[in-house]
């Protein structure tokens, strides 16, 4: 078993069973369908044009490779969408480094072949993402080899093992055949896929919003900047960036829109589930730097006669935010805000207690607040979260501290 | 009333239109562009101002094409030689991009001190101060907020124009050698060929198409938006040829005419010559106006380095990111402060000459990246449909080999 560096393969002699040399290596082809990090063939360039060397037919491979059979036996190679070329589609480009979190450029890839019988198998270890494949292929043709392998030695390695690498791929169909999903991505921290994404080209944001999971990109979404959202959004189609609209907390989704052109938003939510537009589109209408515009309409609230048992079952019903649980709210009549109970005092009291002997004297807003004063209040009564009352009296929805650091920190 | 509306309208578009090409093209008449042009002005008189109309229409098309890959491809111009070239031929080219740039960032510097200078204050201080002030600005994103009154300030290239005005040159003259082809007799003159190649290497400087494709992208153009962008690079290159026609007439009519033919050691001698032959307050302005632009330049140029070689070798980048995570992007752009603005204290260095001498090597090196740009901007694969058209690869071809030529001829007429 060896490790072998494309970058040494590259332009590497190969020798068929003759002894005499038929070509050089031009490129390393994997087939994803086939199998994910075994190398399907090399391609060879030959006087007589391009050829496929399987490793099957491959005795050795180094800064020579050679072949076990005749070289009239390789078969031509067409180009095909289906294969991944090492050289072309890897070596330089951005991948994204799922174990560092981070955009990193392919220096090198790692190679290792493994001799099973009287051939090899070669397969893709990792990529190289620093000094030592920088150093190798500066130098490779100027310093003799072996001079070169022992200066590399000396390099510390910084490579990123292959399970931890993802690809990416801007054309859809190429995408599905090549099995590239953006499974490692999409394991990561919403933050940390905002921040990734955040350094890749427009082409490449869309591939990955195209393909993530609906949920996924909704909060990885929230925690691009806002200019970046718009972009990613416009350019998506209508049904994908309705589907991850609708994913979105409502007030995240209400500021995204609010940011799109009037046309172009309208028809995300013409394409939006009905219950989630109605949400989005009461957020919308109050503007955006108000108490509406900040509130989402996602919260728990009870009757003010209910007991503590009751408020459990209402949080386990509850699909909101893990954020908007914080507090739970007593309706009257007429669904009118009267009390507020802490989720802490729920937890600490018994199944029969009366919510309303637990309940606060609780702080509320007008829909129509500026978000100035808002983060006053939340100042002010050191609050979690903030319940938002209509013209009667009505719970209409709550901000929640998050919103207002979120809205503190996005003041200009 | 009407009348009004449309040319509210008209302001309002315009204003709209100023984005990454009207900046790129008012950084371009930096320190380096200014001394250039006033030192062929003053050397030359009105014998080098056919050079501006070819310049142009290679600045608008170079511009052009890499604002276009920036809308079309998202990357930047490093972005992509490293994906398209292999890493090899980026090492090199990104390691002849850092000494030009060194040289510019040196001509920055030059510019705040002899702008200063003409106030009577050492470059001892102003030098060491500008430096500190631009490094700290970069790095705390304060930069962004001053990029406007920098912008805005740049409303003293007019005063340019206006001391061109006042020097009352001969404009028959003028306007006869803009368009008078030049003779041949030129190619075998050293100097000559020094300052025409300074001429095309400080108005198409490689750093430019670096920053301006990435400012593209980090607007967030894209090929929807593009119309309109393209207007703005080329609003932008004719303004910052108009302005630089002017300096090169100011200078011909009053430095070259009085026999002051040679501004090399100080810009404040361009200064002080001017001020008895255009008046107390253009050369204020004068001062002003080096002083703004220089600045200007000596913000964008170390850090728009420092993102260009680290995004085509693969180092980590950004100013959102801690000293310790993008080691190397915080290490060039300090060293290049510091080493720039420390070749400044050298006691007695002539000003002038070394920022023209930066501003030819910028033109040696041009036709090296717009190989490399042509080569992308004609890559079917990569730009679809927005591929050059037959025009503009005859005239960039054409740049690249006169630039060739010339250099060259330079380099045989030395002795």
């Amino acid at each position: 078993m060896s490790v072998v560096a494309l970058s040494e393969l590259l332009g590497a002699s190969v020798r068929d069973a003759s002894g005499a040399v038929r070509g050089r290596v031009r490129e390393i082809a994997i087939a994803p369908q086939d199998h994910p990090t075994r190398i399907a063939f090399l391609i060879v360039k030959t006087p007589s044009g391009e050829r496929m060397l399987p490793p099957d037919a491959i005795t050795s491979a180094g800064a020579t490779v050679r072949a076990g059979n005749d070289a009239s036996q390789w078969e031509a190679f067409s180009p095909s969408d289906g294969l991944l070329l090492l050289k072309r589609d890897l070596l330089d480009q951005q991948i994204i480094d799922i174990h560092g979190r981070k955009v990193v450029r392919v220096n090198d890839v790692e190679l290792e072949s493994t001799p099973v019988n009287s051939h090899l198998l070669i397969n893709v270890v990792a990529v190289d993402v620093g000094a030592r494949g920088a150093v190798r292929r500066l130098s490779k043709g100027m310093v003799p080899s072996f001079t070169l392998r022992a200066l590399l030695e000396r390099i510390p390695p910084r490579v990123i093992p292959w399970q931890f690498v993802d690809l990416l791929e801007t054309d859809p169909a190429r995408r599905v055949k090549l099995k590239i999903a953006y499974t490692g991505l999409a394991q990561l921290h919403p933050a940390d896929i905002a921040d990734i994404v955040e350094d890749l080209a427009p082409a490449e944001r869309e591939s990955v919003f195209e393909t993530i999971d609906e949920e996924v990109a909704a909060e990885a979404l929230e925690e691009i900047d806002p200019d970046i959202q718009v972009s990613i959004v416009k350019s998506l189609d209508k049904d994908r960036a309705a589907d991850i609209v609708e994913e979105m907390d409502p007030d995240a989704a209400a500021d995204l829109l609010g940011d799109l052109e009037e046309k172009h938003s309208d028809e995300i939510l013409k394409e939006m589930e009905p219950q989630e537009r109605h949400e989005v589109t009461q957020l919308l209408e109050f503007g955006e730097r108000t108490a509406a515009g900040r509130m989402t309409t996602e919260f728990v609230a009870v009757a003010e006669t209910a007991v503590v048992d009751d408020a459990i079952e209402a949080l386990r019903a509850f699909e909101g935010s893990a954020e908007a649980v914080a507090t739970i709210y007593l309706t009257g009549p007429g669904l009118k805000l009267v009390g507020s109970v802490p989720l802490v005092k729920i937890a600490l009291s018994s199944p029969a207690v009366q919510l309303s002997q637990l309940s606060e004297p609780h702080i509320s807003c007008a829909r129509d607040t500026p978000q100035a004063e808002v983060a006053a209040l939340f100042d002010k009564y050191n609050l979690i979260t903030l319940a938002v009352v209509d013209e009667h009296g009505r719970l209409a929805g709550i901000i929640t501290a998050d919103d207002v650091i979120t809205m503190l920190r996005h003041r200009d | 009333m009407k009348f009004l509306k449309s040319w509210k309208a008209r302001i309002v578009l315009l204003l709209a239109v100023i984005g990454p090409g009207f900046i790129t093209a008012n950084v371009d008449n930096d320190a380096g562009g200014i001394f250039t042009y006033s030192q062929a002005g003053a050397q030359f008189g009105y014998s080098l101002l056919w050079t501006m109309i070819p310049i142009t229409i290679a600045l608008v098309v170079v511009q052009e094409m890499a604002s276009r890959m920036g809308a079309i491809t998202g990357k930047g111009l490093s972005d992509l030689i490293r994906e398209e070239f292999g890493f090899r031929v980026t090492f090199w080219l990104m390691l002849a991009l850092v000494v030009t740039n060194f040289g510019n960032v040196v001509a920055e510097f030059a510019g705040v001190a002899s702008s200063l200078e003409l106030f009577g204050i050492s470059k001892y201080i102003v030098v060491p101060v500008a430096a500190a002030v631009v490094w700290a600005m970069v790095v705390r994103g304060t930069y962004d907020s001053i990029e406007k009154v920098f912008l805005a300030a740049s409303g003293f290239y007019v005063c340019y124009i206006v001391a061109g005005l006042l020097a009352h040159p001969d404009w028959k003259a003028a306007a006869l050698a803009t368009f008078r082809p030049p003779s041949a007799v030129g190619i075998r003159n050293y100097g000559y060929l020094f300052m025409v190649i300074a001429l095309v290497g400080t108005t198409i400087a490689p750093w430019m198409q670096f920053y301006l494709q990435a400012s593209i992208v980090e607007k967030g153009i894209t090929a929807r938006q593009y119309a309109a962008s393209r207007w703005d690079v080329i609003l932008g290159c004719l303004f910052t040829d108009i302005v630089a026609w002017f300096i090169i007439v100011a200078c011909a009519a009053t430095l070259y005419a009085s026999g002051h033919k040679d501004i090399g050691t100080s810009g404040a001698d361009a200064a002080l010559a001017l001020r008895p032959l255009v008046g107390e307050y253009a050369y204020l302005l004068f001062a002003a106006g080096l002083f703004n632009a220089s600045l200007f330049a000596a913000s964008i140029l170390p850090i728009s380095t420092a993102y260009a070689v680290c995004e085509g070798l693969g180092f980590e980048s950004g100013l959102d990111k801690k000293f310790h995570e993008a080691p190397v992007f915080y290490w060039l752009y300090t060293l290049l402060i510091v080493f720039g603005a420390g070749v400044l204290l050298v006691p007695r260095l002539p000003l002038v000459y070394v920022a023209v001498l930066s501003q030819v090597a910028n033109g040696i090196v041009l036709p090296l990246v717009l190989i490399f740009m042509l080569m992308l901007t004609n890559d079917r694969e990569l730009m679809g449909e927005h591929v050059n058209s037959r025009t503009f690869n005859v005239i960039a071809w054409t740049t690249v080999v006169v630039m060739i030529v010339l250099t060259i001829a330079m380099v045989l007429t030395q002795r």
